[in-house]
Order: C-alpha cells, then structure tokens, then sequence
C-alpha cells in the first residue's frame, strides 16, 4: 500500500467540515488534512457566533447585563444567571447576608439547569450519532425540566431569572408536587436511553477509546467539568471550592479513567442522578422566607414600598436609571457549569456599569484540544468527541 | 461534606448473548414498542372517544390544542389600561432606561387634570426580548409581560413596532398577570 501511493503521487487531502454541518451543533469550522478516511491534523475555527457580548456588558447597567448572560450557554441559562450574580454580590460584599431561601432556590435552578444541558447533550450526540430513538427520549425528559423552568420564571431558555441580590420571582405554588412528577417520568426515561445505549455493541464501538485525552494534557489545556474528571481528575469546583449550599449537601461526582468519549457519557449520564438526588434532598429542606437582599441599594424594593415610601421609590428610580452602585475592585467566583468552571471576571470603578465583564467559558479551553483530540483518528470519530466537548457556540464565541 | 469523587463502571463487558447482536436488536425493539405501541393505542383511543387528555404522547396539536401557560410566562409587553378606561402610565420613563436593547420610546403629556400620560408611545416587537426588566421597573404596574405568544411574527419588520393603541390592553384580561407579579414578584414577602 504504501509503495502504491509513492507511485501515484497522492497528496492529503484538505477538507472544510462546517461552519455549518449537520453534525456540528454549532457554528463552527474544522480545515482536516486527511490521507484517505485518518485524520493528519485537524484545525478548529471558532468566532462564527461572535456578537460582542463582554463589550455589550459595558454599555449597559449591572442588571441589563443577564438578559445576555442567558444567552451564553443556553441550555443552561441559569448556571450563568447565577455565576455573574456571585460574582457581583462578591463586589458589594454582600455574599453572606444573602437570604437562605434564595440560595437554595438558586442551587435548586443551578441543577435543574445542569439536568436539561446534561438531557440536551447526550440526546443530541446520539442523534448525531444515528440513533434517533433515543434523542427522543431525553428531548422528552428535557421538555419536562423545562416546563419546570418555565413554571418558575417564565421563559424555558432565556430565563433572566436572577438578580444581584435576590431573584426575579419566588418558587410557584404546588413546585415540589410538579418536581416529584417530572421526576418519576425522568427517571424511567433514564433507565430506557441506558438500556438502549450503554451496551449497545455500535455505540461502544464509536465512543469507546476515541478522542481519549491523558490526565497531564487535560490539565496543561485548561479542561474543566465532566470532560476534566472522564481523564481521572477529581476536580469539581462544587467540591473543591464549595459555593451556594454545595458543602451542605450529599451527593457523588462521578471520575473516569481513560479520557475518552465513553468515559465522559456516563460521567454526564451519572451526574444526571446525582443532580436528580440534589434537588430531592434540597425540597425536603427548603427553608421559608424572603428571597431578596433588604437592601434597597442593591435590590429595588417591593412594589409596595415603591408606592408608599419616598425613599424606596428614589432608591427604585436611581437604581433603575443609574445602575446599582457597586464598589470599586474586581472579582471572580468560579462555579461549576455543565461543561465545565463558569465564572464572570467583573471590574467596577465604582458606577452603575460594569467596567469589565469577562467570561470563562468552559468549551472555550474543550474545543482547543480538538485537534490533539481526534489526530490520527477517523473522520467519523470527529463526531462523537465533538459531541461529547459539547461546545456551544453562543458561550465559546461570546 | 457528604458525598465522595467516585468512579464511573467503564468495565462494560459484553456477554456472548450480547455479542450475538440479533437478541440486542429485539431487546431495543422491545423497547421502542413500549413506547410506540401506548402512543398510537392511546392516541387513536382519544381520537375515537374525542378526549386529548388521554393521549399518552407528549406533543400536543397546535394550533388546534394549546398548550398551559404558567403564570409566570412572560409574553408581549402590554400597557394596561385602567378601569376608568385610561391608561395607568404616567410616562417616567422608567421602562425605556430599564430596556437592554432600548425597544421602547415613549413621550409624555398632562392631562387637563393634571395627571401625566403618553402621549406617543411606542414598543418595536421585532427588537424586544421579551426579558421583563420593563415591568420589574414599572413602578405603576402600567406595563406587564401579557400571556400573548401567538400571531407575534410578521412579514414586515414595520409590523411589529405596536403603537400605543395596540398595546393598551383593559386590565380585566390581565388580572392572572397582574395577581402573580403582585403575589410572587414584587410583594412586601420576598425582601
């Protein structure tokens, strides 16, 4: 064979996958250099879905900032939502006097979020990778999250739901009867995509043993998240740097041992029950109380009080028209998203406006590896490893 | 801190029985006739007997069938019109500096009683994102996210910018909007 193609003169063939690829949810382009069906080298383009968010920031008051924060990593809207919340009440130094309920509902909506990006991941990659049946499934049991989401803020993607100091709205009536309920129909769908999926003779063959990525690299390259701890690395910020009630509560974080793209399916599939077994334990113990910060520099106050009081509705009209006021300095709360460490970067100089707002987006550092990731493979194991880094474009792009 | 780094069972070993792919076929026919068959039985059971609530599929006939909206569901921004047939704004301006992508402008004029309105006012639907910072900043609960989500897209970008008269809306037909931000959203309880 290899005196054949000395004789023909054949040279690699380049070939442009994406931007837009049926496989590659996501804008993104890969230029492959191929000698026949392996991969020589693979270079990743990013920056189709660049729409200037860090610099929109800055232009607009501290609270204008999260309806753009949802747009980021949208299956898991609120996970940023709540990043750039900590981050900023970091800043006012006010992240002890925050109120227990909110905190609860805040991890309540971080797992829920982390559950329909878990559903949305693993669905989509084995849609991609020809099984459709079973995107059915989790695209079901996504649905029912988010009509939870939904119930709770009013938007099934684009949830805006937090706020510095507090949150938008409180939980709805009957919450932990329609959890309870979405929950029994999650867990048998659960049960069903695992059945069909993870002894499947095919499905093995395409995920195990592709994309595989050595401890020492992951971490020289930044991975965060499930992709981080599929190469053995026990690192999730939840446990290492515990925020919101994470140290309070009970609950596994499954490692794996190759790196490779098995390894983080059943990581995400595991994390599903694990965070399935967060909100159960946090419902049975959800305290009663106010949501909000009383502080009406920093959370506009009730209605009520806007209508009745002159000093709430002076508070409520600055701080609609200037932006709160947050103290000079700059912080940084690294939290744990679905792909990996989410954190906001904020400056002040003390206006109504952040001077700063850089985000660290966990696909960002997953999709750089790319090339390492899929060199000298197929071109067919391009899929399942892009599947598995999970990259969304509105979060890597920004 | 409960809970430990515990590692996944990646030692999925294939029996013989397994290996020999056919039974793993009509194992996962099995089912996906757990499913398809219920769906199509319930599905024809609810058609005949003219009941959709005993349809066991999750997917709903629209726009024939809609779906529930939740209280909380922020739809198109409306103005709400009072029960004397004015509208409740009083053109602050509150709304228009809340807006992130400044849809809305508005200006304002006296009433010969003295009462502030809006004279013009106006919201371009094509550039809204529907993110409700317009009503949490509304101190005169004038402006609320309505239950309205359909027949908002147009051809015609020029159609979606609704004028003050499209958007004015009595509050009667508002009251399940207006009863959840005052109970849940806004209220004295949650600071």
């Amino acid at each position: 064979m290899q005196d054949n193609r000395m004789d023909l003169h054949t040279e690699p063939l380049i070939l442009n996958m994406g931007p837009s690829h049926p496989a590659t949810h996501g804008t993104v382009r890969f230029l492959l250099k191929m000698d026949g069906e392996r991969i020589l080298h693979c270079e990743t383009e990013i920056g189709y879905l660049h729409r200037g968010f860090e610099k929109h920031c800055e232009n607009g008051t501290w609270t204008q900032a999260f309806p753009y924060t949802d747009r980021l990593n949208y299956n898991s809207a609120i996970q940023n939502n709540v990043a750039y919340a900590l981050a900023a009440e970091k800043l006012l130094g006010i992240t002890d006097k925050m109120p227990d309920r909110c905190t609860a509902v805040r991890t309540i909506m971080c797992e829920l979020a982390r559950l329909a990006d878990h559903y949305t991941n693993l669905g989509a990659a084995t849609l991609e990778l020809g099984a459709l049946t079973a995107f059915l499934y989790f695209v079901e049991a996504r649905e029912l999250v988010w009509d939870l989401i939904e119930s709770v803020c009013g938007a099934r993607l684009t949830s805006n739901y937090v706020r510095i100091g507090g949150l938008a709205t409180d939980l709805p009536e009957g919450f932990d009867a329609h959890v309870k309920q979405v929950f029994a129909k999650n867990r048998e769908l659960w049960v069903e995509f695992d059945k069909l999926l993870t002894k499947n003779r095919i499905f093995l063959d395409r995920m195990r043993d592709t994309g595989a990525i050595s401890k020492e690299d992951a971490i020289a390259y930044g991975f965060t998240g499930p992709c981080l701890r599929a190469a053995g690395v026990e690192y999730d910020v939840r446990k290492a740097n515990p925020y919101l009630l994470y140290a309070d509560l009970d609950f596994d974080v499954p490692v794996g041992f190759t790196g490779d793209n098995f390894d983080r399916y059943l990581i995400r599939m595991e994390e599903i029950n694990q965070s399935i077994r967060i909100i159960e334990q946090l419902l049975t113990k959800l305290p009663k109380g106010p949501i909000n910060v009383d502080n009406p520099a920093v959370r506009n106050p009730s209605k009520e009080a806007v209508k009745s009081v002159m000093e709430s509705m002076i508070h409520h009209f600055k701080n609609t028209i200037e932006g709160i006021k947050i103290p000079a300095g700059e912080a940084y709360v690294p939290t744990e998203g679905s792909n990996g460490e989410v954190g906001f970067y904020l400056v002040s100089t003390g206006g109504g406006k952040p001077w700063k707002c850089r985000v660290r987006p966990p696909c960002f550092a997953l999709t750089q590896a790319m090339g390492q990731m899929v060199q000298g493979a197929f071109l067919s194991d391009i899929i399942p490893t892009f599947d598995m880094i999970n990259l969304i474009g509105g979060e890597c792009d920004r | 801190m409960a809970g430990q780094y515990k590692k996944v069972n990646r030692g999925v070993t294939l029996t013989l029985w397994e290996r020999l792919y056919i039974p793993e076929v009509l194992r996962g026919i099995m089912i996906t006739a757990g499913h398809f068959f219920p769906n199509l039985i319930s599905t024809a059971k609810a058609y005949i007997t003219g009941k959709p609530e005993q349809r066991k599929i999750m997917t709903i006939y629209y726009p024939e069938e809609l779906p529930t909206i939740p209280e909380a569901y922020r739809g198109r921004p409306v103005l709400v019109r009072g029960a004397d047939g004015k509208e409740k704004c009083v053109a602050c301006g509150l709304c228009e500096v809340a807006c992130p992508p400044k849809c809305i402008s508005l200006t304002g004029g006296m009433r010969d009683d003295g009462t502030r309105y809006p004279t013009t006012y106006t919201l371009n639907g094509a550039v809204c994102i529907f993110c409700g910072l317009c009503e949490e900043a509304c101190p005169e609960e004038a402006i609320v996210m309505s239950h309205d989500y359909q027949n908002l897209c147009e051809y015609d970008r020029s159609l979606m910018v609704y004028d003050k008269e499209a958007l004015l809306i009595p509050q009667e037909k508002l009251t399940r909007r207006l009863d959840y931000i005052r109970r849940r959203m806004y209220s004295k309880c949650n600071y």
